[in-house]
């Protein structure tokens, strides 16, 4: 039988209209078998077999040693199907990376310099850190090469090396230079070098400085567009650095603007300048003014350019980087960025309400937020199938189809494909539309709100527009990780309410209406209940100021419809808690007297209320529970004192029960907003730092308390609290604390002698022990207590600290006395006290109360926020991306370097050490394992020792130095200093202390050395070439 | 730099992808299929620069505060009669010169195809990457020339077109064999 090539495979895929899924199983299992078999070339078709498939998602992971069987192949058309699989399946997972190494090197070396562009091209999606280190010296001399083309991709291949260990940057780095200012270089050549140059650029712009006339040179001279414009975007990084570049700069970028005929680049020139700062370095001279005046009506004729979204884009990118600094210049054109949130291309929409956002002031809020609404309004909604989740790519994964041949046969002409019909607005776009429309309006406290009536009823209005939740967000319930639009116009309805006393009628009214069942219907007609994140809020506001509801009556009938108990738990929450408030406000405050009518009505509203709670006593969340069981027993003891109440009696009045205990639940002191950073700024007091020992004296203290003999142990946890010591030694947090607690636990770290095994299992016993030792030393002065000792450790501290030592820690420091009286007479923080700081902000009649916060004057985040956002920012990171912040410490600068060292170094090596030894390790297992397994298979010439070899050739030749380097230095420091010193000072010391730092294994190794010979000369010429 | 590139045909079908940073299957899977709801809902009319996918987007939009960072920032795109080819790069990257690029892209393979269709990058993928291997090189681009380009993929061997009579499946079942 025969087998498919790659042509049949996709033929036959293209056959199989309907069952694709069966064929490509059955094809998988014949490439499973192909691969292993003997002939190279069914290896190779199978292999590429599997690329193709891995495309559409089928994982070739488990084929990675085959992937290097097939690299290793002497043909061409094989290796090159050889490659390709490992640039689309290595991960940095992948065992056999570790014997790529000399593959990768040997095909280097090759005279033909197209199987050399493979290793190129391939190296940088497999590098990781020990790869780079030994692949170094055989790159950089490929920099020489006399080919242009192989030339390139080394530059580019020895950057991906340095973001992985950038200290291979260094030996590299003067090589490159030397490439760019090289007049008589391939123009592609020094396009890739400026490339390269441009991503290192904006990391360390200060080392680039010295490139800058080269760099002139071919700006001026330019030829490449694709290159100026990387000159011009490192330039801009640049120029902040040296103020003299601007003036330099001024002429020849004026000349691109007015001159050129490509579009990109113009538009680059014109963001360069902004962005570097180019307009305040010239600004006040003539030419100064008459370039900025150049650039932003070049920006300006970009957005109102009819035809060409694509500038329209990029223009107002231009003009959201610039709206910080230039925040002027952009305002001048807000009557055509206004225009842009119309446009019918949504990206453009949402670049503009960015800018917009910034841009509105009091007079124009109004017509920018009627305009969005009008947009909302008119636009259709998305239909199910546009949603994401209805699509099939998310359902089921790609699956290859048979493809339409009519369609596939259609020439891609080099121009691009349009069809036309405008897509109703998604729905992540309505819900930035909303919560811009709700940041814009209550920017700085409402700084810009000079209507809070219309404001009000915008947020109804905005409620009809919020898009529906999907299903996953509505049974999520409390556990919904994200807030939804809804929630957000709840939340701004609440805050107006709370913050505008002169609008909470017009609140409270809109609170009714949302809540009303009858406009139900007419308000959320998004099926999924969209809007039903605002109930929440609205009930909340109907029953704190249920005296100022139109109808509380109406409100109440709604809040208490046996149809709410199927409302999320949150919002029933609200509701529950607003019932009370209604019922007090409906009940209590009758002035006139106790008759029959007003019995009758009270018995009946509490027997509704009733009828509505009882079920919800067994709801399934409990907080809704708890809710509801004690609203239950309050409105059966209110029911108990209306029946007991007197009627006939002339005198008696309303129950009072009704008339002062209810109501007095609910009132007392007044809301007030506060500030979600108040309790953030209450300024730790000096010197706390809540990650140190409660008390340096500690033990000191405990030694005292120790001796105070009145001190009775009838707490165990106490007890150890006082008298442990704290422990600077961090502890394995997944012990169980049981075994922590234990102190002969930690055998290991203190001296277990006087500690026997039947100690361990009673801690009692342990505890009497040891007061017993105690007492008996206690006079001894020469006792060496072990319990006393300051550097032996104890699990406790820290067991404390990770698992409730904030409340510990925050008990013990007498946070409120520090500081609240100092700044401004506010006794507590937190929630409602009754006096309130209202600040004027907005110039009619409407009074908004500004947050209440602490020393509300300084708006620098308290050291808390600093450390989480910095921790925050440091986890973070995206998808894509490839990290270049070990660039950040690397200076190229040969001055600097040699004083330099920081802490962040001596981390890193040890990470790499770690790694490194882990690898090495791999490497030897999975040696031997192949060696067993597969017989046949070798690297060509290259032994798999090779690696090893040459490790241990650098070791010997670093160690030898290093002992010269730590005589000369007089011994200080230690070796580990020295071995860093002497890196920034020798290039080539680079690749060899990562050799001398594999010591342990390499002793193991030793008797692999049979190489040694032909590495050592590669090695001579690598270190000759530096 | 680029940190990926991307095509597929109109139906979502990846014809071409190419991550610059190491990521798992089937989260390539994802992003390919979150890409293509997006782009495929969005008229002619409108330019040529997506929003972020959510995969993507969930992680950057902290860090926008910085002018230049490592995250990708930028989602490129051009629609080439059945074809969507997308790129995904971060903010040293200019986005209109982005679009050049693609546009130059096309052109290569046009010009190695003679009037390329989307069949002859079905069946000639691994030349679909050659090209781009001439283009970029780790994610950085190595050239934009056409003609250095088409000369360098030339170098590499003969490029072929499609095999013959595939427009009709079924017939050249028997009769096409061999490479």
């Amino acid at each position: 039988m025969f087998e498919k090539d790659i042509y049949q495979l996709i033929r036959g895929l293209r056959a199989h209209k309907g069952n694709e899924r069966e064929y490509i199983q059955d094809s998988l299992k014949e490439c499973r078998k192909e691969i292993r078999g003997a002939d190279m070339d069914q290896k190779a078709t199978a292999l590429l077999k599997l690329v193709y498939l891995e495309m559409f998602g089928h994982d070739m992971s488990w084929a990675s040693f085959n992937v290097l069987e097939v690299m290793s192949s002497p043909k061409y058309l094989q290796k090159r199907v050889g490659y390709l699989a490992a640039v689309q399946s290595f991960r940095s997972d992948t065992e056999v990376l570790m014997l790529a190494g000399n593959l990768l090197k040997k095909d280097l070396n090759s005279p033909d310099k197209i199987i050399m562009a493979l290793p190129l091209i391939t190296i940088p999606h497999v590098i990781n850190a020990s790869m780079a280190n030994s692949l170094l010296g055989d790159l950089v001399i490929r920099l020489s090469h006399s080919n242009p083309a192989i030339r390139k991709k080394t530059i580019v291949t020895l950057y991906r090396l340095a973001l992985v260990y950038p200290e291979t940057l260094r030996p590299a780095w003067p090589k490159i230079k030397e490439r760019l200012q090289d007049e008589n270089e391939d123009p592609s050549v020094t396009a890739a070098i400026v490339n390269v140059i441009c991503e290192l650029g904006w990391r360390r712009p200060q080392d680039f400085l010295p490139l800058a006339p080269r760099l002139f040179e071919l700006l001026t001279s330019n030829t490449n567009n694709w290159m100026a414009i990387k000159i011009i975007k490192l330039f801009s990084t640049l120029l902040p650095l040296e103020p003299r570049l601007a003036k330099k700069l001024l002429p020849p970028l004026t000349n691109i603007i007015k001159t050129t005929p490509a579009m990109s680049l113009l538009y680059e020139c014109v963001n360069g300048m902004i962005q570097g700062g180019m307009l305040d370095a010239v600004e006040g001279t003539t030419e100064g003014d008459e370039i900025a005046r150049l650039c932003v009506s070049k920006l300006r004729a970009m957005l109102v350019v009819e035809g060409d979204p694509n500038l329209r884009y990029v223009a107002l990118l231009a003009f959201a980087r610039i709206t910080t600094s230039h925040a002027d210049l952009v305002s001048e054109h807000r009557d055509v960025i206004l225009e842009c949130i119309d446009d019918p291309d949504i990206s453009i929409r949402i670049r503009a309400l960015d800018l917009v956002v910034g841009m509105v002031d009091a007079n124009s809020l109004q017509t920018v937020v009627e305009r969005l609404l009008r947009q909302l309004r008119t636009s259709g909604r998305a239909t199910a199938a546009d949603e994401p989740s209805n699509d099939r790519g998310t359902h089921d994964g790609i699956v290859p189809r048979a493809d339409d041949d009519d369609e596939a046969l259609t020439t891609i002409h080099p121009r691009e494909a349009k069809s036309t019909q405008p897509p109703p607005l998604p729905d992540d776009y309505r819900t930035g539309v909303i919560e811009r429309i709700l940041s814009m309006c209550s920017k700085d406290t409402y700084a810009n709100m000079t209507d809070f009536e219309w404001y009000v009823t915008v947020l109804v209005e905005l409620v009809k527009q919020c898009p529906a939740v999907s299903a996953a967000d509505v049974s999520g319930g409390a556990a919904k990780s994200r807030p939804s639009a809804a929630d957000a116009i709840g939340d701004e309805l609440v805050n107006v309410a709370v913050r505008v006393k002169a609008v909470r009628p017009e609140a409270a009214s809109a609170a009714q209406s949302l809540l009303v069942l009858e406009s139900r219907e007419h308000l959320f007609p998004a099926s999924a209940g969209g809007g039903h994140g605002v109930l929440g809020s609205s009930a909340f506001v109907a029953g704190e100021f249920a005296g100022l509801l139109p109808s509380p009556e109406a409100v109440l009938t709604s809040l208490i419809h046996p149809s709410n108990a199927q409302l999320p738990a949150a919002v029933l929450l609200s509701y529950l808690q607003a019932i009370p408030k209604l019922f007090s406000q409906l009940t209590g405050n009758q002035q006139g007297l106790w008759n029959q009518s007003h019995a009758s009505h009270c018995t009946l509203v509490i027997a509704r209320i009733v009828h509505f709670l009882e079920p919800l006593a067994i709801h399934p969340n409990l907080e809704v529970q708890e809710r509801a069981v004690e609203f239950l027993d309050l409105m059966r003891l209110t029911s108990e004192a209306v029946s007991s109440q007197p009627l006939d009696d002339e005198d008696n009045a309303t129950p009072r029960l009704l008339s002062q205990a209810i109501p007095s639940l609910f009132s007392g002191v007044e809301l007030n907003p506060v500030a979600p950073s108040a309790l953030l700024k209450v300024q730790p007091p000096e010197g706390l730092d809540l990650d140190a020992p409660i008390n340096a004296n500690l033990n000191m203290i405990l030694q005292q308390a120790d001796l105070d003999s009145e001190y009775v142990e009838t707490d165990n946890e106490v007890y150890k609290f006082y008298h442990e010591k704290p422990s600077a030694v961090a502890f394995d947090p997944h012990r169980p604390a049981a075994e922590l607690l234990d102190p002969a636990g930690t055998g290991s770290s203190r001296s277990s002698s006087y500690q026997d095994a039947e100690a361990d299992s009673n801690p009692e016993s342990l505890e009497r022990k040891k007061l017993m030792r105690r007492e008996r030393n206690k006079d001894d002065p020469y006792y060496i207590d072990p319990d006393r000792a300051s550097n032996s450790s104890t699990p406790l501290h820290n067991i404390l600290r990770s698992n409730n030592g904030d409340a510990l820690d925050v008990d013990s420091i007498p946070v409120m006395e520090l500081n609240m009286d100092a700044s401004n007479g506010h006794n507590v923080p937190a929630p409602p006290t009754s006096d309130r700081k209202p600040v004027r902000k907005a110039q009619r009649r409407f009074e908004v109360a500004a947050d209440e916060t602490l020393g509300g004057d300084n708006d620098a985040p308290s050291a808390f926020q600093l450390t989480s956002a910095a921790s925050a920012a440091r986890g973070k990171r995206s998808l894509l991306e490839v990290d270049s912040s070990g660039l950040a410490s690397l200076s190229l600068d040969d001055a600097a370097a040699a004083t330099r060292s920081s802490a962040l170094e001596f981390e890193r090596r040890r990470l790499e050490e770690e790694e490194m030894a882990k690898a090495m390790k791999e490497v030897e297992r999975l040696r031997l394992e192949m060696q067993r397994a597969q017989e046949g298979i070798q690297f060509g010439e290259a032994p798999e020792g090779g690696t090893m070899v040459v490790r241990k050739k650098k070791k010997k030749k670093a160690r030898v130095e290093g002992d010269a380097e730590e005589a000369a230095n007089g011994g200080d420091g230690g070796e580990e200093v020295g071995v860093v010193k002497k890196k920034k000072k020798k290039k080539k010391m680079a690749v060899e202390d990562d050799g001398q730092e594999q010591q342990p294994e390499e002793d193991a190794l030793v008797a692999k050395g049979k190489r040694k010979k032909k590495r050592q000369v590669v090695f001579d010429e690598n270190t000759a070439a530096d | 730099m680029i940190n990926a590139v991307l095509v597929f045909n109109n139906n979502g079908q990846p014809r071409l992808t190419k991550f610059y940073t190491q990521l798992d299957t089937s989260v390539q899977q994802r992003l390919i299929s979150e890409i293509f709801t997006l782009v495929s809902a969005r008229p002619a009319s409108s330019c040529n620069f997506l929003p972020l996918p959510p995969l993507l987007a969930s992680s950057s939009s902290s860090s926008t505060s910085n002018e230049h960072n490592d995250a990708p920032s930028l989602v490129t795109y051009g629609h080439y009669a059945t074809l969507y080819f997308i790129l995904i790069s971060t903010s040293t990257e200019s986005p209109l010169a982005l679009l050049d690029f693609i546009r130059v892209f096309v052109e290569a393979l046009d010009k190695l195809f003679e009037n390329v269709c989307e069949l002859d990058l079905i069946f000639n993928f691994e030349t679909l990457h050659a090209v781009l291997g001439e283009m970029i090189v780790g994610g950085v681009v190595v050239e934009t020339s056409l003609d250095k380009i088409v000369e360098g993929v030339r170098a590499q061997g003969r490029v072929m077109k499609r095999p013959v009579n595939e427009s009709r499946p079924g017939l050249a079942q028997g009769i096409w064999a061999g490479r």
